[in-house]
């Protein structure tokens, strides 16, 4: 068996599958042949190319079981909170709690994708009055209507204030067809005044005390809620731990990204590491499972690097990506245009930030809130991803920009133009439906001509060396 | 004026600018009058638009005060910071309301513009001062709420956005008082420009009439009026309550106050029909529509308004929404 790594299809899959269970690769019960996803209606995996790895099929058969494991937790009596917006933190809160799993039911945004819009959520949507106009995160509220792809959570939590609007609106959407909500509030992040004290936040932001402990007391709310609905206390000693577990994945992850995008030839491709990152979140509703796929990755990554070994040409163009992509399909694309990806925003990199441990635990996730990207300036944003492009020696931007979305308007060509000055590399800005096949090919032509600036570029610089 | 404070919010109270020695003003924008704007990107709500437009080029103003209502907003105002020579005030409105902390988060940003206006040359002023001050603003707002029914629907709507701009009203008639006629609607949604004012004339000509101005412009974001004993005890707090307590809103969360002040006023003024007005782009209100629609006792009509307003198309639509009613 060959085992170098590769992209390959849906198809050669099967057969890599069954050589690997016949060399005797070991699998967790949700482990299984990719294939079965398909008859299960998650059709845009025929269209995918994936990574050959063991632990690549490990990922995928991990994020697409998640479903079976929250009617699991469901059926061995665990309470299920679906946190909405605040990507990464009331996840940490709710698994410091032994009896309580939590997801996102935001992650519906990218059904229409992987079932190619055969779900018909983003029908039940517009029937809902939430048509195209809005984000593709409307899926969402189709999602909660079938009841098809999560089970209806115990406690639904959103946060609101600095968010986009879509979601905002549709969260009200949602709580007006009688889905109780706890809403809380998380301020738009400003720089502190003269005469305030100011905090320095994980990733380097720096707000106002003022507004952390603003934002701890409304964690505060939260924390009083889980208590309430668990029926359990959640003293510090468990939040504490709660944290250092959190932190135990994102170290990890932290590691993976580092290797991953700062490698000679890239060791994995940039659909598992898009992936990858979205178990930080909320680790795909097993903490410990998530963990465990992530060293896998991670130990693949490691003894590919070694071997001089990767999935792509090693002369690939270094693109960095910012924002989440609607169709997966076009993290291929990118590969397939001779691009890897060497960096990533994917609007939630404070979920990827460690968390305080030197200090009270409701205080460190207040600062970790104030860290979202998405709830300060686009300026702060900006200079957040000029300082990883730096980090990782991305050659170019690549801004994908969601349908819809309140927020992309104004804030692509905030980061734009300002990342375009600090690093002085190509920026590229394009927007993805969930679909994106009948664009495909103006999308690669963009991409190539993306690729081939930056190439261009290189030229110059060695003559210039 | 250069000491003049510019802002579209109706969560910014007038009170608080003119108690600091600054002149409140509420912007009426005209998209036929502002400058359009290159590379502006699509997506942009036509009303930030307008309002990125106007604050570039406002030249007698001390500052501008722009609030996290909607996103959009938020964002722009970033852009108009890079742009323009004038400061730039980002004052956080909380979205949810039901807590004591979101309302001590909300006096905190007051007190924090009130720090703002010093630095720009203002002066804090003292409890009697500012109680002295929401009085008189008071007394204007009984005026104006008085004068409903006596003015036509648009002079009177047009009066409140007069207020909001000056701090006056003119409440004399133009001419006759008008006799309501046709049938009693409800004009719902985000704000009025200048030259959206129209839209009464509108309907007036295709048989209805506004009874109720629930814009983001009219009355629907008229503070409460002061209770005069607790306005003297603590007026900052006050002046809390009856602008972050009490304006319904549709981006507040849970927004289901704005619903009940609707179907109060919806009642008692024996509405027979709505007119949801919008912005191409502003999720807040857009999805609102179709919850609305289902909410109400009343036919609705949704009217959405772009970049370049087709007149002609939303009357067609409010003639056979109208013809429907009769």
């Amino acid at each position: 068996m060959n085992d170098d790594p590769k992209r390959i299809t849906l198809e050669e899959w099967d057969r890599r599958y069954t050589e690997l269970r016949k060399a005797g690769m070991g699998e967790p019960d949700y482990g299984g042949p990719l294939r079965r996803h398909v008859e299960d209606g998650d059709l845009r995996l025929l269209g995918l190319r994936y990574d050959n790895s063991a632990a690549s099929l490990r990922l995928w058969n991990f994020l697409l079981t998640e479903k079976d494991r929250l009617h699991q937790a469901r059926a061995r009596g665990k309470k299920i909170v679906g946190a909405m917006k605040d990507l990464g933190t009331v996840p940490v809160m709710a698994y410091s709690l032994p009896e309580v799993v939590a997801f996102y039911p935001d992650g519906a945004w990218w059904i229409p994708c992987v079932m190619e819009l055969s779900a018909g959520l983003l029908s039940i949507a517009d029937s809902l009055g939430i048509n195209e106009s809005f984000c593709p995160v409307r899926a969402m509220l189709g999602a909660f209507v079938t009841g098809a792809h999560f089970p209806r959570p115990d406690l639904l939590t959103c946060s609101v204030g600095a968010t986009c609007d879509d979601f905002s609106a549709i969260a009200q959407r949602l709580n007006g067809l009688g889905y109780p909500i706890l809403w809380w509030e998380v301020p738009h992040r400003r720089h502190p005044d003269p005469d305030e004290e100011a905090v320095t936040l994980p990733g380097g932001f720096v707000a106002p005390e003022i507004q952390v402990s603003f934002v701890k007391s409304e964690l505060e709310r939260l924390r009083r809620a889980f208590e309430d609905f668990a029926g359990t206390h959640l003293d510090e000693d468990a939040l504490s731990a709660g944290i250092e577990r959190a932190n135990g994945v994102r170290r990890v992850l932290a590691e993976l990204r580092r290797i991953t995008f700062t490698a000679a030839i890239c060791p994995l491709p940039a659909l598992e590491m898009l992936i990858a990152e979205m178990l930080a979140i909320h680790f795909c509703s097993d903490q410990g499972e998530a963990l465990v796929v992530l060293n896998g990755l991670l130990n693949e990554v490691k003894s590919r690097v070694r071997a001089g070994k990767g999935v792509l040409a090693r002369e690939s163009a270094r693109i960095f990506w910012v924002n989440p992509v609607a169709d997966l399909r076009i993290m291929n694309l990118l590969e397939e245009s001779g691009g890897r990806v060497c960096g990533t925003e994917y609007l939630f990199s404070h979920a990827l930030d460690e968390i305080p441990e030197d200090m009270p635990p409701m205080d460190a996730l207040a600062r970790m809130v104030l860290a979202d990207p998405m709830v300060g300036t686009a300026a702060d944003r900006a200079a957040r991803v000029s300082s990883d492009i730096r980090a990782f020696g991305a050659e170019a931007v690549l801004i994908s920009r969601i349908p819809g979305a309140s927020h992309c308007a104004v804030e692509g060509t905030v980061i734009g133009d300002l990342v375009r000055s600090q690093c002085r590399i190509p920026v590229l800005e394009m927007e993805v439906p969930p679909i994106s096949d009948p664009i495909q090919p103006t999308l690669r032509t963009r991409l190539e001509a993306l690729i081939e600036t930056c190439r261009e570029l290189r030229k110059e610089c060695s003559v210039l060396e | 004026m250069m000491n003049t404070l510019v802002y579209v919010c109706p969560f910014v109270p007038a009170e608080w600018v003119a108690a600091h020695g600054m002149r409140p003003c509420r912007l009426l924008l005209d998209a036929a009058k502002e400058r359009s704007l290159s590379g502006v990107p699509s997506g942009v709500c036509p009303y930030a638009h307008t309002f990125m437009s106007r604050a570039l080029f406002e030249a007698d103003a001390a500052a501008i005060v722009v609030t996290t209502l909607c996103d959009q907003m938020r964002r722009v105002a970033e852009l108009i910071a890079r742009s323009s020579e004038l400061p730039v005030f980002l004052m956080n409105v909380p979205s949810t309301w039901q807590t004591s902390t979101a309302q001590q988060l909300y006096i905190a940003e007051l007190k924090r513009l009130g720090r703002f206006m010093v630095r720009l040359g203002g002066k804090s002023p003292s409890r009697e001062q500012l109680a002295e001050v929401m009085r008189e603003y008071d007394t204007t707002r009984s005026r104006i709420r008085a004068a409903r029914g006596v003015l036509s629907a648009r002079h009177y709507s047009e009066a409140i956005a007069t207020f909001h701009r000056k701090g006056s009203a003119d409440l004399a008639p133009p001419g006759a008082v008008p006799t309501p006629r046709g049938v009693p609607l409800a004009l719902v949604g985000g704000p009025l420009m200048a030259n959206h004012f129209q839209v009464f004339d509108v309907i007036e000509k295709a048989g209805g009439h506004v009874v109720l101005d629930a814009t983001e412009t009219g009355e629907r974001t008229l503070p409460t009026p002061f209770d005069r004993r607790q306005l003297a005890d603590d007026p900052l707090m006050e002046l809390a309550i009856a602008y972050f307590g009490s304006i319904p809103d549709a981006f507040r969360r849970p927004n289901s106050e704005l619903y009940r002040w609707l179907k109060r006023n919806v009642t008692e003024r024996d509405v027979r029909g709505l007119i949801l007005r919008r912005y191409v782009w502003c999720d807040t209100w857009h999805a609102e529509v179709q919850r609305m629609r289902e909410w109400a006792n009343v036919p609705l009509l949704d009217l959405d308004i772009g970049d370049d307003d087709h007149d002609s198309r939303t009357a067609s639509q409010i003639q056979s929404f109208l013809a429907m009613l009769k």
